[in-house]
């Protein structure tokens, strides 16, 4: 008879079996494989932590978000928002599927065109393009969306220099009923401020305005807070048409859909209370096939949608490097990832779980990241079971904005392994090491020599 | 310097005018504007000098008078108020020697003919009959009769001294010719046949027989053939009931059959299997009528001339107009290009392209793309006099018309989207308050559910069934545009689960039969394709939605009069058209230099050329082969075919032997075809490059072909480039 594994003791408080509100305490259900691929062979081949990105899982929720939206409005377009990843397999995965590219930077823009996008098929956001930046997207006949009054009047001076029509559109903000209320991009819609903006930009016979852009927020729980956007851009959209005989050729309702992550504070899960695509959609199509817009004149919809689209494509997957009981008696587990990895554990209360369990019973638990920094907590308190040093974890929902939000500190950033479809790993980011971390730095001579 | 310029050019039309006045009478004796035929015709009546020049008074006659008193310019510009006068001068001018009284008499009865004509163009013009040479016949009878009286007037006796006439026309060598001709041993049909002809200009010789037969096998095969199968059917009847009639006697009025023949067969109707079977019966009735005709007019000692032929022709034509069935098989001829040919061939390409042209242009009820579950003759409801319907529903890039399981309706992609209306109209008729049903369980009580009448117009009415509950965004009684959202789809009435039904019916009830009406326009998505359909009905399985424009290509097409559109060729000269609307609110382009006129049509989504008259030299051909039909809306690698009229674009060497077998068998083929190529942007391009081709077949073989590229950017149309046979042509802005 093989011999029994050890179980650690466990000293849990009795609940007498009565279910609070939400039933019984969740079991844990441990994450052994990523689209058929065990956690444990990525973690010995590519080493720990690793980040894994399912290809299925980023095919099929775009499809699925595309299908909301297609099949409630003909005219709709992605375009993939660069900053929440940028990884350029990444990027091509979603250009295939058919999006243009969001771009916020000239960083972005060289990315996206570097990637094949065509400059024509690139939309510019964000409140800080450089005099260049303008040149090369009025150059590629890039959508700019305009986001402040500066930007405006160097668009005005540089495009008779281009020699080219500047496509535009500018970015509108506005009240939809929801707090905080985001006036920071854009123009104001009630103030009339975007009216202004409009009405200097449709005599300029430089510029054409081709479009209406607002992002109202991030994270939004109420798909009517969309449906009144629309609205709002729909009415500028028609006095537009009234005023200038024009008709715009798209209305870009921007991100801000809310992806199935628990944001801190919350009451219950992301994944029971967000809204689906299909919400969205209908309150934004709703609005616009309601509106006083001419029927041969729909604008197409563009939705730049990035972190509802590929959260929960990405795992994050590391190992624990030690247990230890804190003076309250609390366990705390210590695993190879920091806040440096997870940027959005600030945000969010993240869905961890180990690979495998080897003991149902759970305790009440702090993880913490391997940073010498006491903010580096992954998780404050979790009801998580007891595991040993060298065992795994994965990070489910870590798709956005890790992966370009994380911080190289202290030590190296680790790979990125794509599964596609077939259920092969990629590569698709290397690991740093010592020769790329020092790539960048400069030595002066008289620093070259030290003697110690 | 101006002015100067403005007044030749005045002149200059002025004389055309006189001159189309005065030939046009001459061929349309044979129904002819042909001028070639006209100048040949004008040649031989001046076998006999005198008879030919007091034809050319009565025609001038005719035509000043005409002009004096104000006449409609483009009837008289086609001859049809000269060639009776030219007939009464050539008989008179015949039958009487030369002299003043006689110049008198010609000019009194090409007056007394033009006033016949214009009044009976007004009497039976009204009921859509043309008057034929009735003028001719009662001018001269009257003429005839009268002048038996008249003491100056002497009877000719120049047909006995035709030869004399001759030589001093052509010399020796023409009188030789003539001889020749004459003692030439033709059978006896064929000379017949040749001296008939010639008796329509009152001679009675060969050598005008034969040029006539010539001249008319050059301007129409048709009618050439027309003219031998009327003459030889007339011939054989007479054989047949043993008509004892000499060779003389017969071809003094053998020319009512060929008349008749080309006529009907010809002219009048469209020249067809049916149109030549219907001559062969009516040929005998022409016969017939004219040895009884001339038992009774033999009595008054006066000819009978082409009454017979006119008689008969009329009888025919006006009998068709009560047919209460069309019949392309044996159609009329509505608007008279006076060729044969033309007639047949506008008439087959305008069958094949605009017999849709007078319907309601109903479009698809809904926004985006939608795939048709059930059709007309559907395996499930579509039965029987309710056949002729579509169901509509939206699926996903899977296929699927649900997510999750489907057991609610709200679960259907298509439940509670926008229908649209089809078409301008009025609401005829609302029935709502019927509740949605469960899932696969229709509601066999309120069968069409919650419903939707528009009155398009008296007979076409469309019907929206199944529509949601409450979601009715229009009242009874109001007008309706296409493309106004009128309801959401729902799932209320005989509906297992949601989706939209959609019919045509010729009356405003509930519950009418269904009408099998085609749909104007729409777009068939296909796995990487797009098909345009005209005037077609949507079929099972398809996925469908309406042309959705570009506004490049609708700036670019939109044609507004006055408007003028310059291109510079290659050899840096600059055509210039201008477009102009006609008192028939027809729109076409007009070529400055050469006149030449292109018609086009130009509606919300399609822009194509119908016709196009003038010189094939002008750059407006070109313009009008390469931008033949296109539809507004950019969907890559559409590809659209169309036909040319054969007579504008078919080699003319292989056309003229094919107009021989046209009436009844098209061996040839005038393709022409369109493709979508580029468009830089899809959301705001500024370039869109479409290239299209003329493709003559002959059976399945390619005969030769021409190719455009045409470049349109957001001021139009900038640059077409013409490849016609190796030859390259450009065209730019």
């Amino acid at each position: 008879m093989e011999k029994l594994k050890f179980e650690r003791p466990v000293i849990n408080r009795i609940n007498a079996g009565v279910p609070d509100k939400f039933g019984m305490s969740t079991a844990i259900q441990p994450i052994s494989h990523i689209d058929d691929v065990a956690v444990e062979d990525l973690l010995s081949e590519y080493g720990s932590p690793l980040y894994v990105i399912s290809e299925k899982s980023i095919r099929n929720t775009f499809r699925e978000a595309l299908s909301a939206f297609k099949t409630r409005y003909p005219k709709v377009q992605f375009a993939w928002s660069y900053k929440t990843n940028y990884l350029n397999a990444v990027c091509n995965i979603y250009h295939q599927e058919g999006s243009w590219a969001e771009v916020v930077s000239g960083f972005e823009f060289e990315k996206a065109l570097a990637n094949g996008v065509p400059g024509s098929k690139i939309i510019f956001n964000g409140p800080d393009k450089s005099k260049e930046d303008l040149e090369r997207a009025i150059e590629h006949g890039s959508l700019i969306h305009i986001d402040h009054f500066d930007e405006l009047y160097e668009i005005m001076s540089l495009a008779p220099k281009t020699g080219k029509k500047a496509k535009v559109a500018i970015r509108v903000n506005m009240d939809t009923g929801i707090y905080p209320h985001w006036d920071r991009f854009g123009f104001n819609y009630e103030n009339g401020e975007a009216w202004t903006a409009i009405n200097k930009i449709m005599p300029d016979p430089n510029m054409e305005l081709i479009g209406l852009h607002t992002h109202i927020g991030t994270y939004i729980m109420t798909p009517n807070a969309y449906a009144i956007a629309t609205s709002k851009l729909a009415a500028l959209t028609v006095r537009i048409q009234l005023k200038y005989n024009h008709h715009l050729k798209y209305l870009d309702l921007g991100g801000g859909f809310a992806s199935k992550n628990t944001l801190k504070g919350a009451y219950l899960p992301g994944s029971d209370t967000c809204p689906t695509f299909d919400d969205y959609a209908e309150a934004i199509t709703g609005a616009l096939s309601n509106s006083d817009i001419q029927y041969d004149h729909m604008p197409t919809l563009f939705l730049e949608t990035g972190r509802a689209l590929i959260d929960d494509a990405g795992y994050l997957l590391g190992s624990v490097l030690a247990n230890k009981r804190l003076l309250d008696g609390r366990r705390s587990l210590i695993i190879d990832i920091g806040v440096n990895n997870l940027f959005t554990s600030f945000w969010y209360e993240h869905h961890i779980v180990p690979s495998k369990i080897k003991q149902r019973d759970t305790e009440d638990t702090t993880i913490y990241g391997p940073l010498c920094m006491n903010i580096d907590i992954i998780r404050a308190a979790i009801q998580f079971p007891v595991l040993e040093k060298g065992d795994h974890v994965v990070i489910k929902r870590i798709g956005a904005y890790n992966m370009t939000q994380w911080m190289q500190f202290i030590t190296y950033r680790p790979k990125v392994v794509l599964i596609d479809l077939e259920g092969k790993a990629h590569v698709i980011r290397e690991n740093e090491n010592h020769e790329s971390m020092n790539a960048l730095d400069k030595m002066p001579n008289h620093l070259k020599e030290i003697q110690l | 310097m101006k002015s100067v310029t403005h007044a030749f050019v005045e002149r200059r039309s002025r004389v055309n005018e006189l001159l189309d006045i005065i030939l046009n009478s001459y061929s349309q004796i044979f129904f002819s504007t042909h001028r070639p035929f006209a100048l040949l015709i004008m040649l031989v009546t001046f076998i006999d000098f005198y008879t030919g020049l007091f034809g050319l008074i009565s025609v001038l006659t005719a035509a000043v008078a005409g002009i004096m008193l104000g006449f409609n310019r483009v009837t008289m510009r086609k001859g049809l108020l000269g060639f009776n006068s030219l007939l009464a001068g050539l008989g008179l001018g015949i039958y009487f020697s030369p002299s003043v009284y006689l110049l008198i008499i010609v000019i009194l009865a090409s007056l007394f003919t033009f006033l016949i004509s214009v009044s009976l163009q007004g009497v039976i013009g009204k009921y859509g009959l043309p008057f034929l040479s009735i003028p001719f016949i009662l001018g001269l009878w009257a003429f005839m009769l009268a002048t038996k009286s008249f003491e100056v007037l002497g009877v000719s006796e120049r047909g006995i001294y035709t030869l004399n006439e001759l030589y001093t026309l052509g010399g020796t060598n023409l009188v030789k010719a003539y001889e020749y001709l004459n003692n030439l041993t033709l059978p006896d049909p064929v000379r017949a046949y040749f001296f008939s002809l010639s008796a329509i200009l009152f001679q009675y010789n060969l050598l005008t027989g034969i040029v006539i037969a010539v001249g008319l096998l050059s301007f129409s095969r048709i009618a050439f053939s027309l003219s031998l199968i009327g003459f030889f059917i007339a011939f054989g009847f007479y054989h047949l009931i043993g008509a004892e009639v000499t060779s003389y006697d017969y071809s003094f009025f053998g020319f009512n059959y060929i008349l008749s023949s080309i006529a009907l067969g010809g002219f009048f109707l469209i020249p067809s299997r049916n149109a030549y079977l219907w001559m062969i019966l009516v040929i005998p009735f022409v016969a017939i009528l004219t040895i009884s005709l001339n038992a009774v007019f033999m009595q008054f000692k006066i000819p009978i001339y082409a009454l017979p032929f006119n008689i008969v022709v009329m009888l025919f034509l006006y009998s068709l107009k009560f047919r209460e069935k069309y019949s392309y098989r044996l159609s009329e001829v509505y608007f008279q290009h006076n060729s044969p040919e033309k007639n047949l061939y506008i008439f087959l390409n305008n069958k094949e392209r605009f017999r849709y042209k007078l319907f309601t242009p109903i479009k698809l009820p809904f926004f985006g793309t939608w795939k048709v579950s059930q059709a007309h003759d559907g395996e499930h409801t579509h039965k029987g006099v309710y056949k002729h319907a579509w169901d509509f529903i939206l699926v996903n890039q899977e296929g699927k018309q649900f997510k999750n399981e489907g057991d609610y309706p709200e679960e259907y992609f298509c439940y509670n989207k926008p229908v649209i209306a089809p078409e301008d109209g009025v609401v005829e008729e609302i029935i709502d308050g019927i509740d949605d049903n469960v899932i696969g369980q229709p509601n066999l009580k309120d069968n069409w559910g919650n419903t939707l009448i528009i009155k398009h117009n008296n007979e076409v009415y469309s019907k929206l069934s199944h529509l949601k509950k409450g979601s009715f965004k229009v009242k009874k009684g109001e007008d309706v545009k296409f493309g106004q959202i009128v309801a959401n789809c729902g799932n209320s009435g005989r509906s297992p689960y949601p989706h939209l039904h959609f019919q045509i019916q010729q009356s405003p009830y509930i519950g009418s039969v269904t009408m099998d009406y085609p749909l104007s326009n729409y777009i068939v998505h296909e796995k990487d394709a797009f098909q345009l359909k005209t005037h077609s009905r949507p079929e099972k399985e398809q996925l469908v939605s309406n042309i959705e424009t570009s506004d490049l290509l609708v700036s670019a097409l939109s044609f507004i009069p006055g408007q003028i559109l310059e291109f510079k060729t290659e050899a840096d000269s600059i055509v210039t058209w201008e477009v102009k609307v006609n008192e028939y609110n027809q729109s076409y382009l007009q070529c400055k230099n050469t006149d030449a006129k292109a018609y086009f049509e130009n509606d919300q989504n399609l822009f194509y050329f119908t016709y196009y008259e003038g010189k094939k030299k002008s750059e407006l051909f070109y313009f009008f082969q390469a931008l033949f039909k296109l539809q507004k809306g950019y969907y890559q690698n559409l590809e659209i075919t169309d036909q040319y009229p054969l007579y504008l674009t078919y080699p003319k060497a292989i056309l003229w032997f094919h107009d021989f077998i046209s009436p009844f068998l098209l061996l040839i083929r005038s393709q022409y075809s369109v493709q979508y190529k580029k468009i830089d942007d899809a959301i705001t391009p500024s370039q869109i490059q479409l290239t299209s081709g003329l493709t003559n077949y002959f059976l399945k073989k390619k005969i030769n072909e021409k190719s455009f590229r045409i470049t349109i950017d957001r001021d139009g149309i900038s640059d077409i480039n013409i490849t016609d046979d190796n030859r390259q042509i450009k065209l730019i802005r």
